[in-house]
């Protein structure tokens, strides 16, 4: 019973950690596109973690059934905006601008 | 300790709030009322209200943001194209402004404060008892669901539901009337981004199994016909945007009997059930859960289509600017 | 274990309240849809962490409803986006 909450507990403050990764980036990162890699890795990285803690608290199979979807939907849907509006941003700049090269 | 989470709320739904009003520009109003949505639905959460919390996450952040962007898309063409049209109609605005008589603004500060006045009075004496809370839970056996929300909404106070479910065909009536009823097929539309279209085809399905969840849910906790016509119609904007608008295929007629069915169902049951002897929306309780149930799926399948035609019409108006102007 | 929750879902409050700076400053449009993606999955996570504290597992639904009209919202800015880049020359 303690080892499942201590589990639950370190699992939480993980994901809070990377929470805290993913605004900072957010924050203090120079340009889009490394904005859009902190928040999109980072902060969905944070919420799996959440809801492995939570899935654990609540332990009711139907529910750990919701909140491995909630995750996986969140997943879906913020690497489908994340490659939206990179490729959008990549669009509306001018090739050349980039430094990479293609 | 809970407390701080409550201030904390509080203090996001204000702020958001004030800069949904105050943002300068108009695309970050609506990001930022996306998020105040959400402050909102955690907000309603945290005073207990998860019905009213899923209703405002279904049609205030999903419908009405993707409303708002729609609008965005709108008008900016048209500011563009007339842009010294409208430097000329703002240059004159701040002379007239100083002449605007003081009376309107002192109506409006004076009204501001009675509403402030009321609102701390209806906080500061809430009322003692339960309110109707008791009088549902007696009667909730009789309604032939277990949900004292549903109970309320689509037995005892069945005649509001059916009036809301109006609202919302009355809002479409207006639509065909502003921008007509014409649905066009264009070409080019289809969704030749492969990510998009693969997105599109994989959440299609889970929308319409998670709101005939929730409709079926709506017995028993919070749920109900409102969330679930919203996410079926969500379905109707998804493949529109996504290239293939359903509301050219199917035929119009077709179309005005998805729009009535739900509210005239409802409508037809109450009087059939008056000849009975009792009074309009009075089910018997044996059979009133699957009567329930029946009138709640109409009524989604209604929402859905009202919804769909909505953003599909609004959509279009703002495609074909020119055509509207030479039909005038 | 409730200390740990409301730890948890002030800190991720203050997060969202962190983010806002971005909406407020974004020098793009772009900067300003990816503050609402981090609500979007603050959110969920607040959420989520309610769900456990306050023993609501209704909650998980409102989670869901919210998570897939989301995706609604992101594809219906990626068409204005479209549309507005057309109208420019």
């Amino acid at each position: 019973m303690m080892i499942k909450e201590i589990i639950t507990v370190i699992l939480l403050i993980v994901g809070c950690f990377f929470f805290l990764a993913g605004t900072l980036g957010v924050l203090r990162f120079p340009d889009l596109f490394s904005r859009l890699h902190a928040l999109t890795k980072a902060d969905n990285l944070g919420l799996g973690f959440i809801a492995a803690g939570m899935a654990l608290h609540i332990a009711s199979p139907w529910a750990v059934l919701k909140i491995l979807s909630i995750w996986f939907f969140t997943l879906l849907a913020s690497s489908t905006s994340c490659y939206l509006i990179a490729r959008f941003q990549k669009e509306k700049e001018q090739p050349t601008d980039r430094k990479e090269g293609e | 300790m809970s407390v701080l989470i409550d201030s904390l709320l509080a203090i996001l739904a204000i702020y958001l709030a004030l800069q949904c009003l105050l943002a300068q520009r108009l695309i970050q109003t609506v990001f930022i009322f996306f998020a105040f949505g959400l402050a909102l639905a955690l907000t309603w959460v945290r005073l207990g209200a998860i019905d009213v919390a899923i209703t405002e996450a279904a049609i205030a952040a999903g419908f009405m943001g993707v409303l708002f962007l729609d609008a965005l898309r709108d008008f900016s063409p048209a500011v563009s194209k007339k842009q010294q049209n409208l430097e000329a109609v703002r240059n004159p605005l701040p002379g007239n402004d100083t002449k605007r008589p003081i009376l309107p603004r002192l109506a409006l500060g004076l009204g501001l404060v009675l509403f402030l006045l009321i609102s701390l009075e209806a906080v500061w004496n809430t009322p003692e008892g339960k309110g109707l809370t008791v009088v549902t839970g007696v009667m909730l056996p009789d309604s032939g669901v277990e949900h004292p929300v549903t109970a309320v909404l689509l037995n005892f106070r069945a005649y509001d539901t059916w009036l809301e479910i109006g609202v919302i065909l009355m809002g479409l009536l207006a639509i065909f009337a502003a921008g007509g009823k014409e649905v066009y097929r264009k070409s080019g539309m289809t969704a030749e981004d492969p990510v998009l279209r693969q997105v599109i085809l994989f959440f299609t399905p889970i929308l319409f199994l998670f709101g005939a969840f929730l409709l079926y849910f709506g017995k028993s906790g919070p749920g109900g016909a409102f969330p679930a016509g919203v996410l079926w119609g969500a379905i109707g904007i998804l493949l529109h945007l996504g290239g293939r608008p359903v509301l050219t295929v199917i035929p119009r007629w077709l179309l005005y009997l998805i729009l009535t069915i739900g509210p005239g169902f409802f409508i037809l049951l109450g009087f059939l059930l008056m000849t009975t002897g009792s009074t309009l929306f009075e089910y018997p309780p044996a059979y009133a859960g699957i009567l329930i149930l029946i009138v709640e799926t109409m009524a989604a399948i209604s929402i859905a289509a009202a919804l769909t035609a909505i953003f599909t019409n609004l959509n279009q108006m703002s495609e074909e600017p020119d055509k509207i102007e030479s039909n005038n | 274990m409730d200390g740990v929750f409301i730890f948890v879902i002030v800190f991720l409050l203050l997060n969202i309240v962190l983010g806002l700076f971005r909406v407020w400053r974004g020098p793009t449009v772009a900067d300003r849809l990816l503050t609402t993606q981090l609500f979007g999955t603050t959110g969920m996570a607040v959420l989520l962490v309610l769900a456990g504290y306050l023993q609501e597992l209704t909650l998980l639904n409102v989670a869901i409803t919210f998570n897939v009209l989301a995706i609604l919202l992101v594809i219906s800015l990626f068409k204005v986006w479209k549309k507005k880049k057309g109208e420019t020359p």
